[in-house]
């Protein structure tokens, strides 16, 4: 790629390809495991964790305030009414499980192409896929009418002889979100194995030899272990790679088998998973700028992969960018249909037409300056960029849900949305619960594998004229 | 010692071993030892075989059947039975004394199987007759009589909402002096005894102020008491009155006459700010809605018969009937006398006002009116309008003589009530008595004078001077706090007593149900001055109607039982008055100028003077052409707005006459300029839970000598603004012609779309002769074959349900609305929840505003769920909760909805209503007697919608197996449909060819709202059909090609 101005003595640029170099030169084994196990393995746990924590905490529990409100008096707190049915609930399911996705996508679609970089994100991004499961799964459940009857949408067997209602999206939801959740949580586990046996060889206290003991599961690091361990993560890689396109396609089912104009619409599958990827990323980077800055993971979190990961938003980005295009291509141009039509003018100019502007500007018109190196390799950047996109892809959702519903069919039943204090405390009180669970994982977990780190390290690589075979185990 | 006891010890042991020592026994020996000794005597048992056996069961009873498998079934069988007790006791117990079984009901009650009794809902403009459905002896639904020659079935909001009137929780529950609960007895004792006192002077100084009087036999007695105390005073008043036709017809026929009109038989109909389409407020309301839509049926328009009348409107506030008018001209209010004038000139029955200047429109409006009516006289009419002045009905008077009318279109009879007088007179007298300090008792008689009298008048300050003050009310209101005794009313449907309607037809309100709060009526009262205070209302009303309930055979009770049973009195409409009238019009006064605001006072289309505000039905349901809820506003033009320099939702102070109200604006599309409406029968303060605090009280500044309309206000802005709970939106379309708009800024972006997107389809007379199909002529008008889905076709073998509306029939009165309601147990959130757009109501009426808003047209279209075969809602409920059933219908299964909301996102009618919060109240126990049984109460968190009545269709399908046979067409009537009075709704079975439903749908007009979606709705609509005045539609530029 761009070599051009990059200094050519920076150890930070590999000589050959002239890119930025995944882990930085100068690291043994030893010291990627002494670096990430000590963040874990510290009996001085840093007072900035302590604050982050407890700030987080505290937000998470505006969530659980608001949702025993919700649950002590009814939906009817939030600003959803008729004709705005759906309302922040849905948007922040839709946008939580779109952030889900890059984890998946880096966990399972990058290791079957073999992209080496992904081994230092990958491991928080899938925890930040989790999470944000744990946060898109809340919403569906305690946004029905009567959250205690939500089992109902469950086929269990029962002695009345009901079954759901096998034609609604909705009911593909339960689905699709509850095999993602469980997938993205095996693999997460399977991935960490080798991990927390290191954990539990260095933890110096019973209490953490007990449990890191418990979940490596008898992990000793033979061939035999490794051969297994690898086969399961390809076997689960190939699990989850559908996942990454199907869960949020049965998501955008939601939407587009519904005959709304601005929901009925066939393109919503691709431009929902692609959405989904580009907010996945954006959020990885939202989280692991102030993660490296605040660890000094700045050797194992590299520029490198803010560069990919720029890139890999640039191209969703701009898949994104031609979903919104070709929507506005059939409204005004292709479909002649009355609906479609004054569907768009309405989304664009109409009085919410404010939030399709926001999307626009956040979505397509700023990120283009990824196309900049600079930008790319610029942390405070990038940081900006991916708040931007994460903004963006919100005002996305909330675009598709609120400007289709709020003028549809019969002009009688227009109406206006407007968010009451509650629909923002469930949010930003989900963002608590993220984050909470967030600082839980660094502290406990180590947030980069260290196995595969180590062994991307060059002492891993065969070297035959030496004769000396390294393992990459200790 | 020790080995004594020791011995004694084993002696017992030896003796307890042949049976086995139990814990027990071995307690009950060592009963008595204390200290050492006990201790001993435990240490000297411990050790023994026998005590070595005991301890090691636990349970020493029972435990050996712990091994025998017999027995440990046992055991759990009584265990089993035991739990099974167990759960028993938790429930409610039976009361210890005994009691017996419901063997033998009553004979007029099976459970769950309602009566229907007739009676009538007496109203100052002439009683509503009325068929009640009475569920357990509780009525639990008012309908129009549909036998009655009257109304014929139809009903209003107001009559609708009277049921829950009934149950009202804030009803006044007992008798007060000064604060003090009192007995019925001691109200009679003190009242008779002032009597008493004031024979002599013939009851100088007895005053009674009633609302307006209906009843025969309140007449009657009042008669026989007026008879006793010559000097006792009577008066009448309601702020919403009938002064001006009473007025009119003493000048012109010197008597008070009502006047009736007979539109069936009018081709052309003009209406002088005569909104007789809107709700019960203009009398004969039922009678001339049903008249006026049998007209424009065009149901045998196939054989070429095309007949339908045309109507003018000239009004100054939009009113429905205003909306519904072929043309419609608007006028300030104070300028419609003169136009009255000017019209009655134009057909040579007066002449016109001079120094007046009309407009070009005006002119032009006036000139074809005039044309059209001379054209058709004796098929045409011009009504008066309630709120206009006496010269605008002596003009109409004179002009129906003149184009001989009279005794075809119009006929006048004695008045509906039976001591007619100009009430606004009678109150200022009384008021004038009242300050000269000559009223020692005044009675008022449900009215509320101290909050709607004139402020002027400042009745409250004379009330002081009145010695004793009674007050009836249903309500412990605003005169109730402050007189001395309040006694509370019974409701009419727990009283007796009598009413004529508007075509004189008597009817006998009964009862229907013993008073909840044991009330008292006027009867009573009036009664307790004569000489047998005990008679009852009920003697009273029979001794009455005794010349009209003639006995058959030896059944001396078969004509009363046939008047209670029919619900009217045979023969006592009113006869036609012969002879002319000799109307001379009045010079109207000179005219207003176009700089001074006028300020119109009007009642509230659900509240009427304030007598109904604190019935949530009727505040919470929006209001016919404003859609507003829960609020009345300052009514204005937009030309207006911007004249004061206002905006909508600001709250401004108008003063008039040094009087002053704040209020809220709100624009109304049609208003004329230069005016402001405002609607009485808000703002009251004592009014109960739901009607205190709402809106602004418009009586502060209504001057007693302009009570219709008064000139030179002014209006000051104050800053503030204020919410509006409209239930539709209005925003004014600024889309250029490129964009689907009409570029003019002007128009209503709902009613450009709704005519863009075929919603709504009419035609004009003409157009519809040219191309009967033209409803479903035109991009978007098409509906699919049903062979495009690819789910199969549900088949229907036996019925399929449907409905059929009527766009030409509906007023948009919301008649319908009201009922359903009434009969689903429809929720009441509140304004705030209104405003969110979270209102519960099923049915609405869609109005929908085409053209410059200045002057617009509208189309009114009730909305309730579809029915539709491809249901939209259906596939996308993810538990099944929304489904069809095999008669097509789409049914709510509240019970299995968990709430999703994703079936009224996919609504594309947007009908579906969804409980937000827990709005229906579980609390109120007077609620629950009035509601419909046989509906669900909805709790939270569930969705619901329109069922068709499905209540209804199960009821007539269990009849018709009962009696093994088919549903008869007119046996399933839906609320809407049976509250309907211009028989807009039709209901029925579309797989019967010979339905009605079934025939309006074979119409060449009938069309599916959104049809070219594929919903196939099961509810169709009938497009409208204009009889236009093509020559003044040309000159005014109305219905041009482009805008049909």
């Amino acid at each position: 790629m761009a070599t051009k101005g990059a200094p050519v003595n920076d150890p930070m640029i590999d000589p050959i390809t002239g890119e930025y170099v995944v882990v930085a030169p100068g690291h043994t084994f030893k010291s990627v495991t002494e670096t990430i196990s000590r963040i874990v393995l510290t009996p001085h746990t840093p007072l900035g964790w302590y604050a982050g924590f407890a700030l987080a905490g505290g937000v998470a529990t505006v969530l659980l305030v608001a949702v025993l409100y919700l649950f002590l008096t009814g939906v009817g707190i939030w600003g959803i009414t008729i004709p705005i049915a759906w309302g922040f609930a849905i948007i922040n399911f839709v946008w939580w499980i779109g952030i889900g996705h890059a984890g998946t996508l880096i966990s399972a679609i990058l290791l079957l192409f073999k992209q080496g970089w992904r081994n230092s994100i990958n491991r928080f991004a899938e925890a930040m896929t989790i999470f944000a499961v744990v946060c898109a799964g809340m919403f569906p459940l305690i946004h029905v009418g009567r959250p205690w009857l939500g089992y109902w949408l469950f086929p269990y067997p029962n002695t009345m002889n009901v079954w759901p209602q096998f034609r609604s999206p909705l009911l593909w939801d339960v689905f699709a979100v509850s095999t993602y959740a469980t997938i993205s949580v095996v693999f997460w586990y399977i991935g960490m194995i080798p991990d927390l046996g290191t954990l539990r060889d260095r933890s110096k206290s019973k209490f953490g030899q007990f449990i890191y003991g418990m979940f490596a599961m008898g992990w000793r690091g033979s061939v035999r272990h490794w051969v297994r361990y690898e086969t399961a993560s390809l076997l689960l890689a190939g699990l989850a790679t559908p996942l990454v396109l199907s869960v949020h396609t049965v998501i955008s089912f939601d939407f587009a088998v519904a005959l709304l104009p601005g929901w009925h619409t066939t393109i919503f599958p691709p431009y929902f998973v692609a959405g989904a990827v580009y907010s996945g990323f954006a959020m990885v980077i939202t989280l692991a700028v102030p993660i490296r800055k605040f660890y000094h993971l700045e050797d194992l979190i590299t520029l490198r992969h803010l560069d990919n990961m720029a890139k890999v938003m640039l191209t969703t980005g701009l898949i994104v960018a031609y979903g919104y295009a070709m929507e506005v291509f059939m409204a005004y141009c292709y479909s002649a249909s009355h609906w479609e039509y004054f569907m768009m003018w309405n989304r664009m100019f109409g009085p919410m037409g404010w939030a399709y502007w926001v999307l626009i500007t956040c979505n397509i018109a700023l990120p283009q300056f990824m196309w900049f190196r600079y930008v790319r390799t610029s942390i405070p950047l990038m940081f900006l960029m991916s708040l931007i996109v994460n903004t963006g892809m919100w005002f996305e959702r909330f675009v598709i849900v609120v400007t289709s519903l709020y003028r549809d069919y019969l002009p009688s039943s227009w109406g206006t949305y407007r968010a009451t204090t509650w629909d923002y405390a469930t949010f930003v009180g989900t963002l608590g619960l993220f984050t909470f669970l967030f600082f839980l994982f660094v502290r406990f977990l180590p947030m980069i594998p260290m196995s595969e780190i180590r062994m991307m390290l060059p002492q891993a690589k065969v070297q035959p004229e030496s004769g000396n075979v390294v393992e990459a185990g200790h | 010692m020790n080995t004594r006891s020791g011995n004694e010890s084993k002696d017992m042991a030896k003796d307890n071993a042949k049976n086995g020592l139990t814990l027990s026994e071995v307690r009950a020996k060592l009963a008595g030892q204390s200290g050492r000794k006990y201790w001993r005597s435990i240490d000297e048992l411990a050790g023994t075989p026998e005590f070595e056996a005991a301890l090691s069961r636990e349970f020493p009873e029972q435990s050996s059947e712990w091994i025998d498998p017999v027995s440990r079934r046992g055991f759990m069988k009584m265990m089993g039975a035991s739990m099974a007790l167990a759960g028993l006791a938790g429930c409610t117990k039976q009361p210890d004394e005994p009691i017996y079984p419901y063997v033998k009901a009553p004979e007029d009650l099976v459970l769950g199987k309602p009566v229907y009794f007739a009676t009538a809902f007496p109203f100052p403009t002439g009683a509503v007759p009325l068929l009640v459905k009475s569920d357990a002896y509780r009525p639990v639904k008012v309908d129009g009589n549909p036998e009655h020659p009257y109304n014929r079935g139809g009903s209003d909001p107001l009559t609708q909402g009277t049921l829950l009137g009934l149950y009202d929780p804030d009803r006044s529950q007992h008798i007060f002096y000064r604060g003090e609960a009192k007995s019925w007895a001691d109200f009679q004792a003190s009242f008779r005894s002032v009597l008493a006192g004031k024979k002599a002077s013939g009851g100088e100084g007895v005053y009674f102020l009633s609302d307006t009087v209906t009843s025969p036999t309140l007449a009657a007695q009042w008669k026989k008491a007026q008879a006793i105390y010559p000097q006792a005073k009577f008066y009448q008043y309601d702020p919403v009155n009938r002064d001006s036709a009473y007025a009119a017809s003493k000048a012109a026929f010197g008597d008070y006459t009502d006047a009736q009109y007979k539109l069936d038989a009018a081709d052309v109909i003009v209406s002088l700010d005569a909104d007789f389409l809107s709700g019960a407020a203009h009398p004969g309301f039922h009678r001339l809605a049903k008249d006026y839509a049998k007209r424009r049926r065009l149901e045998n328009a196939k054989s070429g018969d095309f007949s339908m009348n045309r109507l003018y409107a000239v009004e100054c506030m939009t009113t429905t009937t205003g909306l519904k008018a072929e043309h419609r001209l608007a006028l300030r209010s104070s300028d419609i006398p003169a136009f009255a004038a000017a019209l009655a000139a134009a057909v040579g029955a007066g002449s016109a006002a001079s120094g007046y200047t009309w407009s070009d429109d005006a002119q032009k409006f006036l000139a074809s009116v005039a044309k059209d009516l001379k054209a058709s006289g004796g098929k045409c009419v011009v009504i008066p309008g309630e709120q206009q002045p006496a010269s605008v009905h002596l003009a109409a008077i004179a002009i129906n003589e003149a184009l001989g009318n009279n005794g075809k279109t119009v006929v006048y009879t004695e008045t509906v009530n039976p001591m007619p007088s100009i009430q606004g007179d009678d109150l200022k007298s009384l008021v004038a008595d009242m300050n000269a300090g000559k009223v020692d008792w005044l009675v008022i008689l449900n009215a509320n004078p101290v909050y709607a009298a004139p402020a002027d008048l400042q009745f409250e300050d004379a009330l002081s001077k009145v010695k004793t003050s009674v007050h009836l009310g249903s309500h412990f209101d605003e005169t109730g706090h402050v007189v001395q005794w309040h006694i509370n009313n019974a409701h009419y449907l727990e009283s007796w007593s009598d009413a004529r309607s508007y075509d004189g037809t008597a009817s006998v309100v009964q009862p229907m149900i013993d008073p909840l709060y044991g009330g008292h009526s006027s009867h009573q009262i009036i009664q307790a001055m004569l000489d047998d205070p005990e008679t009852s209302a009920y003697a009273a009303v029979r001794a009455t109607w005794k010349d009209k309930s003639a006995a058959k055979g030896t059944d001396a009770d078969f004509g009363w039982r046939k008047i209670l049973h029919d619900g009217w009195i045979a023969d006592t409409a009113f006869a036609p008055k012969t002879g002319g009238a000799k109307a001379t019009v009045p010079t109207p006064a000179a005219q207003v100028s176009a700089d001074t605001l006028e300020i119109v006072f009007r009642p509230e289309a659900h509240t009427y003077d304030g007598r109904f505000a604190n019935i949530g039905w009727l505040q919470e349901i929006p209001r016919p052409v404003t859609n507003l809820s829960w609020d009345n506003a300052a009514l204005m033009s937009y030309a207006t707005l911007e004249k004061l320099k206002v905006a909508e939702h600001d709250v401004i102070e108008i003063s008039l006459n040094g009087k002053k109200v704040l209020a809220p604006v709100l624009a109304v599309p049609g208003h004329a300029d230069g005016s402001i409406t405002l609607h009485l029968g808000q703002g009251r303060q004592l009014a109960g839970r739901v009607g205190s605090g709402i809106g602004f009280n418009a009586y502060q500044i209504r001057p007693s000598a302009t009570p219709l309309v008064a000139t030179g206000a002014t209006v000051r802005k104050t800053g503030d603004t204020w919410g509006f709970a409209v239930t539709k939106s209005h925003y004014t379309d600024h889309r250029s012609v490129a964009v689907g708009g009409d570029g003019s800024g002007t128009h209503s972006i709902e009613g450009n779309e709704a005519i863009d997107r075929g919603i709504v389809r009419y035609a004009t007379l003409e157009e519809f002769k040219k191309s009967p199909e033209f409803a479903h002529e035109g991009e978007g008008h098409q509906t699919p074959e049903p062979t495009t889905t690819m789910f199969p076709a549900y088949r229907y073998d036996h019925n399929a349900w449907g409905m059929s509306i009527d766009m030409n029939a509906c007023v948009g009165c919301n008649a319908c609305v009201a009922s359903c309601y009434a009969e689903n147990n429809i929720a009441v959130v509140g304004k705030h929840q209104v405003t969110m757009g979270r209102v519960m109501q099923w049915l609405r009426i869609d109005t929908y505003y085409e053209g410059d808003l200045a002057a617009p047209r509208a189309h009114f279209q009730p909305m309730a769920c579809q029915h539709c075969e491809n249901a939209p809602c259906e596939q996308v409920c993810p538990v099944g909760a929304t489904v069809h059933t095999p008669e097509g219908l789409n049914t709510m299964v509240y019970n299995r909805c968990v709430g999703t909301r994703y079936c009224s996102n996919n609504c594309p009618y947007k009908v579906r209503r969804f409980n937000f919060l827990l709005y229906s109240d579980y609390e109120t126990e007077s609620l629950k007697l009035m509601r419909n049984p046989d509906v669900t109460v909805r709790s939270r968190g569930v969705m619901e919608k329109c069922s068709y009545c499905v209540q209804r269709i199960n009821a007539a399908k269990i009849e018709a197996d009962k009696e093994n046979r088919e549903i008869r067409d007119d046996e399933i009537v839906t609320a809407c449909q049976q509250a309907c009075p211009t028989e807009a709704i039709i209901f029925g079975n579309i797989n019967d060819g010979t339905s009605r439903v079934s025939k309006l749908k074979r119409q060449e007009r009938s069309y599916g709202v959104l049809a070219d979606i594929d919903t196939r709705p099961r509810t169709t609509y009938v497009a409208e059909v204009l009889n236009i005045n093509q020559e003044l539609a040309a000159a005014r530029g109305e219905f041009a090609p482009e805008n049909s």
